[in-house]
């Protein structure tokens, strides 16, 4: 099987989470900007951590054959940081349209503050004017309600709902996003909230249309192969196979690819990893012979 | 009469954009003749890829001629159809011996991406004034992707013609560590001297120490200076050496002037390609494109 983790934060993880990763059949990632864990003190910081996002990062996931998508957008946490965020935002245009980007994300609230609500509207606009996808996503306390304001929101600004990425679903939430006409994603934690059990009841449930799985690994006790693993439960299950692919592989897809920022032809290609081609053993590799001519195993 | 080598770059384009891409570019080429801002400029390099894919440049062997001609040292075999796009992009400007063209190219680099850090790179030898970007490109020297150091080093007049010493040594040290085709250098044979072969030699013992192969570009690097450590060198690894590697050191050891080492390892030599180096070496080709036809596996592409 292959696999689309649609939301992880690669500049946190190991090379050892890439080779797991492509051993396990990731083909492809999106990692979105997010909060960096505490709080940045100058807009420099966003723009080497844009500038990584589309340079090194992307460098390095195609070591290990994999697809190294991003979003561009100033998270609700920071957006609390009026000053800052507003200096943030300036940075949009020079970023959301590289080649690449698949969507304006992870944007949304976190309290729900007026702050928060301005920078989100200002960038759902930006993402309107630009026809991009956006990547939402919502709050970890008063979950369902902050949900519905993010629907709402998107619409009122002109986001079309075919355009739009609801990120960290629930039971709880995912009937109000699928009624909108949104994607609705899921992240798969590992111990805490939504574990793989869960989602194989919710594909049970909801069925595989607009259902989307993703990791969301980052720098905290996180899953890098919650994807590949939640696939592996529904396939024991006996969940259909049909509904696998759709909500571990192409309803990612045909979500991000509306972007027309992923080379579906290019990416749809057999893998092959050839660090020799492209890698400096000064950077990633330090001695170990590269690996070349192993197609990605699925 | 020659054309401009930027009037060649909107001929390879018309060539190979789709219609839709053409009009981007004949639009964007115009709006960017007539003066714009500098993040109009980022813009366009950045909308490029909307318009053209990384498909291979691929030229003729006509247009390869017209190219020389116009631009001595500079080969697009590694170059993509978007990358040449921007290329002409940033060449479209009508202000590039400007302070404002340099300080709005220099700015283009902060908020690059991976693909643009190359093409940015590519643009070097095309543009006016070229010495004024001497720092920038010592700059990307020193990253870590290995495509964006290629795009500066490999098949590009631009480092022999303006870098130092200092970083023309370590440009090529570099890309003998990162084991690229240094026969791809362009001029590296002019620009070999006493203290590129010493560290070279240096380089090729610590290899040794950590027990690592060779990389065959090592004997691109060998000149009379030094040759009392080549000799040895050469007979550590003689016989162990697959052919394409004695070619190789065949290659050093004629650029060293050894040619009576290359004699005598004629006379116990039984493999027809390493047999067909000791012919060239001995008849006095030893130059770096010699190296590329004798020494370069088919099999060798390039990032």
């Amino acid at each position: 099987m292959r696999f689309f983790d649609p939301h992880i934060h690669m500049v946190s993880r190991t090379t050892d989470d890439y080779q797991n990763m492509a051993a396990a059949g990731i083909r492809a990632v999106i990692e979105p900007a997010f909060w960096m864990g505490q709080p940045r003190t100058n807009v420099g910081s966003f723009v080497d951590y844009f500038a990584t996002l589309v340079g090194w990062e992307r460098f390095r996931a195609s070591q290990f054959g994999i697809s190294h998508y991003c979003t561009i957008g100033v998270n609700s946490k920071e957006a609390n940081n009026e000053g800052l965020a507003r200096e943030a935002l300036e940075l949009l245009p020079l970023f959301a349209l590289k080649e690449g980007v698949v969507a304006i994300g992870e944007i949304g609230y976190d309290e729900m503050t007026p702050a928060e609500e301005w920078v989100y509207q200002h960038q759902l606009q930006f993402a309107v004017d630009h026809d991009m996808v956006v990547m939402v996503h919502t709050p970890h306390r008063d979950k369902k309600n902050g949900v519905l304001r993010s629907i709402d929101v998107a619409r009122e600004v002109g986001v079309p709902m075919e355009k739009l990425v609801i990120d960290h679903n629930n039971e709880e939430t995912v009937q109000s996003v699928l009624d909108a006409g949104a994607w609705a994603a899921f992240t798969i934690y590992p111990n805490t909230k939504m574990g793989s059990e869960r989602m194989v009841e919710v594909v049970r449930q909801y069925g595989p249309e607009r259902i989307i799985v993703d990791s969301s690994a980052d720098w905290g006790v996180s899953d890098p192969l919650s994807v590949p693993k939640t696939a592996h439960l529904m396939q024991e299950r006996g969940i259909d196979p049909s509904a696998i692919e759709l909500t571990c592989w192409q309803n990612a897809l045909d979500a991000y690819a509306q972007s027309g920022q992923i080379d579906v032809e290019e990416l749809l290609k057999e893998p092959v990893i050839d660090q020799s081609q492209r890698f400096s053993d000064n950077s990633v590799l330090r001695g170990q012979q590269p690996r070349i001519d192993e197609p990605v195993k699925n | 009469m020659t054309p401009m080598p930027r009037e060649l770059l909107d001929t390879f384009l018309q060539q190979r954009l789709t219609n839709t891409a053409s009009d981007f570019w004949q639009n964007a080429r115009a709006e960017l003749g007539s003066g714009v801002s500098r993040s109009r400029f980022s813009a366009l390099i950045a909308l490029a890829s909307r318009h053209a894919k990384r498909h291979p440049v691929a030229l003729s062997e006509t247009e390869q001629a017209q190219l020389q001609e116009a631009l001595p040292g500079l080969d697009m075999r590694a170059w993509n159809q978007l990358e040449l796009l921007r290329v002409a992009l940033v060449t479209a400007r009508s202000d590039l011996e400007s302070d404002a063209f340099a300080a709005d190219f220099e700015a283009q680099f902060v908020y690059a991406d991976e693909g643009e850090t190359c093409a940015l790179y590519r643009a070097l030898p095309f543009l006016p004034g070229p010495e004024r970007f001497v720092w920038r490109a010592g700059e990307g020297c020193r990253t870590n992707m290995l495509n964006v150091f290629s795009a500066i080093a490999l098949d590009s007049p631009y480092p022999a013609a303006h870098f130092g010493d200092t970083a023309w040594n370590q440009l090529v040290m570099k890309a003998l560590f990162l084991e690229l085709p240094l026969w791809r250098i362009a001029e590296l044979d002019s620009r070999l001297s006493a203290e590129l072969t010493r560290m070279a030699l240096d380089f090729a013992e610590e290899r040794e120490s950590a027990g690592r192969v060779l990389n065959p570009g090592l004997w691109l690097c060998m000149s009379p200076a030094n040759k009392e450590r080549l000799q040895p060198l050469v007979a550590r690894h003689w016989e162990d050496a697959e052919p394409h590697q004695r070619c190789a050191m065949i290659m050093g050891l004629a650029r060293a002037g050894e040619h009576t080492q290359v004699q005598h390892l004629a006379e116990t030599e039984s493999d027809i390609d390493v047999a067909r180096a000791i012919d060239a070496a001995l008849g006095g080709n030893f130059d770096q494109h010699t190296f590329a036809h004798l020494v370069v596996e088919e099999n060798e592409s390039q990032p």
